[in-house]
């Protein structure tokens, strides 16, 4: 019957849906004789034992219902072979075992029904070849889906050798900061293995494509501009990928995850930049303008204050310091950084203000105490708010004495110190405040050989020490 | 007392402590988080709805207050900041024969005229900016500007409504109120929405400054210019206890009448304004007193000009700056009138001499401004805007004037979270229209929140039955000139 089908089905070059549809099926439908005939053979070496000799007479219907299983799981397989996005060779052996164990199969079953005691040797043989060939035409169907080194991904190395695989790669380092960070190694080819590579592989090459390597994708699929380096928009691939996600092209198809609008903007730009195999990120992109996307995507801005979610405020602090004479307002909607300010305070700033300010340590990152009567003391304890990104002091009588305490606030960008009694300690400090982007020194005792001092040991620092 | 003393920062004075001292009731809570609310505001019952949980920014901001620097009746673009050589090459021919021309609010469309003033590069970034403007010129490293403004209206009193409200028609609330009512305001004794009355009140009326359906909290309050900002800010009343048990005589009324009506805004709120009037007799006369304003400083912003006009924007331009240091949220300045002759920006005739008037009076203060705040680190979170509420033509009205133009102006920003030196959007070659990154009243608008850590699809108020926006339906965030 499977061949009579086969014979039409040849015919068939432009196979109607509703074959291909009823193809997909298959991967379903393909479990059945495989598990009957399991369970044909475990019942055929069972019954030898007298205990499970009443088995016996279930025999000749376990090796036929796997049979007639194994019929509609050919015919269904065969449907599925027709859509020709399957590895030939594969395909060839896959297709023929699974005949072979369909028609062994039936010859096992009249065995068993007509002679089961005359033909002992050929149907062992038969019983051990149908198991064989199972075994084997299920290893190419996972082949045919997933790749041939699907299976052997995750082997050790000496199982992998065996199988005529070379050792594992070693895994390429997870980038740890952003200058590392290659184009193609750490953005691109990650992307195509998480999201593309299980249609397009060596196995299962959709659409004539593989994405497993720099070489297969520039060597691109049926379509000849899957990339065309240089130009996004005319490259095939980021034509599938940016389509509608219900759109026919659209890729990954049959509801695979997408690629992320992140994922989209790389691999565009990767494009536009001429699809190099190889570069550094940051070398590439010399107008920074994807650094911050490459970093989040990476995962390195972890250390960027402002991803970390912090627990609410005690508000029993909050209450009291607004009591005392602060202003508090939350900086975000979904997070608890607050912004304290005491420059607009009726009363003068006691030392007890700033222990109540420290039970707010890890949510304040903006902190106004401008004309506040800041002591050089105070400092000590506003060092120990490691999460400040904003410090004014302005107008506060403080000294290099006690700059010293604030050298621990590495989230430090900005540094208020205009009217102050600073000087030469700046020069000790500011090395330290690695993040530190603008100090405001207007009107201290700061000498301009000292701003000077300041300006070649720390480029890229904004410093505002005079008003135009 | 050294001799460097004047230089020093001010201090907290003992009246202005007094002032503060009198506020004294801290931030109220509610709904479990907190925040500042807003000048005046007792109750936060209208913040209490489901979609107004909380106040503050949505997102971490880059701008604390603004500083709305209005150019009443729209400076040209083609003589400020958007040079246009072929002007010059073209003075005196048809504009109909190069260009199409649109339709004029007086119709009396002239030849194409040049700039009479001369354009010059400026700054690391070679802004190039026209010789009405010198000392706005020299900080332009931290201007970003756009040149491809629009409105919808090429009449003034649409204009200023949309500019102010985001919409065309009266009544809508001022950008100022809605940044109050997402932000609330950190100074409990000085509004939190000021407009410096620099003599001239914008077409329109005060309908540019008001709440519209929000709370009456929320508008502007306005401070004239001179020696009595604010009316009546000194006590008339021969003996202090008196004009403190009429007050309470006052309040008395009132609350019966809240008793027998139940919650009403409009009495609650004119309540705590008497309150808060009554603070204000402390605070304001300290604010707008420069006595700890250096000689240096004054001279900065051009106290010490000849031109009336000039000091009175600079001595506005440094309430602007100390209103912010004290937390107001938004300070808009209107322009000072120059005149007799000379209708504001508005130069329909005489182009040279009004401008020549408006922005010799308003340049050097407002790059005094942009420099002190900067200096004192208040720049960083302080946005400057600097805008008119449309362009003017290319071409002449009658011989020597220029008519509205909605379809190009020039507008810029400065301070935080802008990228400075950055110039936005291009006009076609007379700089009659805007050819490229067109940027809407609305995008403005979107733009100024989005800086104050607003975002302007979540600040809404529900009237009408409809969740209202400063930007409506419209406004996209212009990203480029984001630092």
């Amino acid at each position: 019957m499977g061949f009579v089908l086969l014979m039409i089905g040849g015919i068939l070059d432009n196979p109607p849906d509703i074959l291909l549809f009823l193809g997909r099926f298959h991967p379903v439908v393909v479990h059945l004789p495989i598990g009957f005939l399991i369970m044909a053979i475990l019942i055929q070496m069972a019954s030898r034992w007298p205990k499970y000799k009443p088995l016996a007479i279930y025999t000749p219907l376990a090796w036929f219902m796997g049979a007639v299983s194994a019929v509609v799981a050919v015919i269904f397989g065969y449907f599925l072979s027709l859509s020709g996005d399957y590895d030939e060779d594969t395909l060839f052996y896959h297709q023929w075992a699974g005949i072979a164990v369909m028609f062994l199969s039936f010859g096992c079953y009249f065995i068993n029904k007509k002679w089961n005691n005359s033909l002992s040797v050929p149907k062992w043989i038969l019983v051990f070849l149908i198991g064989f060939l199972l075994m084997y035409t299920g290893h190419l169907g996972g082949n045919l889906t997933h790749g041939s080194t699907y299976l052997w991904q995750y082997a050790p190395n000496p199982v992998r050798n065996m199988a005529g695989l070379p050792s594992k790669m070693e895994p390429r380092k997870k980038v740890a900061v952003l200058d590392s960070a290659d184009v193609f190694l750490d953005l691109v080819l990650p992307m195509m293995q998480s999201k593309c590579v299980s249609c397009h592989n060596e196995g299962k090459k959709k659409g004539g494509l593989m994405l497993t390597s720099y070489e297969m994708m520039m060597l691109g699929g049926e379509s000849d501009n899957t990339i065309v380096p240089g130009d996004a928009l005319k490259s095939e691939l980021v034509r599938r990928i940016t389509l509608p996600m219900e759109h026919d092209d659209f890729m990954p198809s049959e509801g695979k995850l997408p690629l992320t609008d992140q994922e989209v903007v790389l691999i565009k730009w990767w494009i536009k930049m001429g699809a190099p195999s190889s570069g550094f990120v940051t070398q590439l992109d010399t107008e920074k303008s994807l650094s911050s996307l490459v970093s989040n995507y990476l995962g390195l801005d972890k250390n960027n204050l402002f991803n970390n979610k912090i627990p609410p405020p005690d508000r029993a602090v909050v209450d009291s310091l607004i009591s005392r004479g602060f202003v508090i307002n939350p900086l975000m909607k979904d997070n608890y950084f607050l912004d304290a300010n005491y420059s607009l305070s009726e009363y003068t700033l006691k030392a007890s203000d700033i222990d109540v300010l420290l039970g707010l340590k890890e949510h304040l990152v903006w902190l106004n105490l401008g004309n506040s009567k800041v002591k050089d003391a105070y400092l000590e304890k506003i060092g120990l708010l490691h999460n400040l990104v904003k410090l004014d002091l302005k107008g506060n009588e403080i000294t290099d004495a006690g700059l010293k305490s604030l050298s621990q606030l590495e989230n430090l960008e900005s540094l208020n110190l205009y009217g102050t009694k600073v000087s030469k300690g700046i020069l000790e400090l500011v090395p330290q405040l690695t993040k530190l982007k603008k100090i405001y020194l207007w009107q201290t005792e700061v000498k301009k050989e000292t701003i000077i001092q300041l300006e070649k040991e720390n480029p890229g620092l904004t410093i505002i020490y005079e008003r135009e | 007392m050294g001799h460097h003393h004047n230089t020093k920062p001010r201090v907290i004075s003992r009246r202005e402590m007094l002032g503060l001292s009198a506020g004294g009731f801290g931030s109220l809570a509610f709904m479990g988080l907190f925040g500042t609310l807003p000048f005046g505001c007792k109750r936060a019952s209208h913040l209490e709805t489901a979609s107004n949980l909380y106040l503050g920014p949505h997102y971490l901001p880059k701008a604390k207050n603004v500083i709305f620097l209005y150019m009443d009746g729209g400076v040209s673009q083609v003589d400020s900041f958007d040079p246009k050589p072929r002007l010059t090459r073209e003075n005196g021919e048809d504009p109909r024969k190069k260009f199409k021309v649109d339709a004029t609010q007086f119709d009396n469309v002239g030849k194409i005229l040049k700039s009479p003033w001369d354009f010059k590069q400026y700054g690391e970034c070679g802004m190039p900016v026209s010789d009405l403007f010198p000392h706005i010129a020299t900080c332009v490293d931290d201007i970003a500007l756009i040149r491809s403004m629009v409105s919808n209206f090429p009449e003034h009193t649409n204009a200023n409504y949309f500019l102010h409200t985001g919409s065309g028609l009266q009544g809508r609330p001022s950008m100022g109120a809605w940044m109050n009512y997402g932000l609330g305001s950190e100074n409990k004794n000085i509004p939190g929405y000021v407009v410096l009355d620099g003599g001239l009140v914008p077409p329109g009326g005060l309908d540019n400054f008001k709440n519209g359906f929000l709370p009456a909290s929320y508008q502007a309050s306005v401070f004239k210019s001179g020696p009595e900002p604010v009316a009546n800010i000194n006590p008339r009343e021969g003996i202090k206890n008196l004009q403190e048990e009429k007050l309470q005589f006052i309040k008395q009324l009132d609350s019966s009448l809240i008793g027998k009506i139940g919650e009403a805004d409009a009495v609650e709120s004119a309540i705590s304004n008497y309150e808060l009037a009554y603070k204000m007799q402390s605070s304001i006369p300290e604010l707008t007193e420069f006595k700890e304003e250096t000689e240096a400083t004054k001279k900065l912003y051009g106290m010490d000009s000849d031109d009336p006009n000039l000091r009175g924007y600079a001595s506005q331009c440094i309430l602007a700056r100390r209103l912010i240091e004290r937390g107001v949220r938004f300070v808009e300045l209107t322009c000072p009138n120059v005149g007799p002759g000379v209708d504001r920006w508005d130069q329909h005739s005489n182009l040279k001499k009004g401008h020549e008037k408006n922005a010799h009076a308003v340049d050097q203060p407002i790059a005094g401004l942009l420099k002190d705040l900067k200096s004192r680190g208040l720049l960083e979170e302080t946005l400057v805007v600097w805008t008119g509420e449309f362009g003017r033509t290319p071409f002449a009205q009658g011989s020597d004037g220029r008519d509205h133009n909605p379809s190009a102006f020039s507008m810029w920003m400065a301070g935080a979270g802008v990228k400075g030196g950055t110039i936005f959007g291009k006009t076609d070659e007379y700089g009659y229209r805007v050819i490229e990154n067109e940027v809407t009243v609305h995008d403005l608008h979107a733009t100024i929140m989005h800086l104050l850590g607003l975002d302007h699809k979540q600040l809404t108020f529900r009237f009408g039955g409809r969740d209202m926006r400063l930007t409506d339906v419209h406004g996209n965030l212009v990203k480029d000139i984001l630092a």
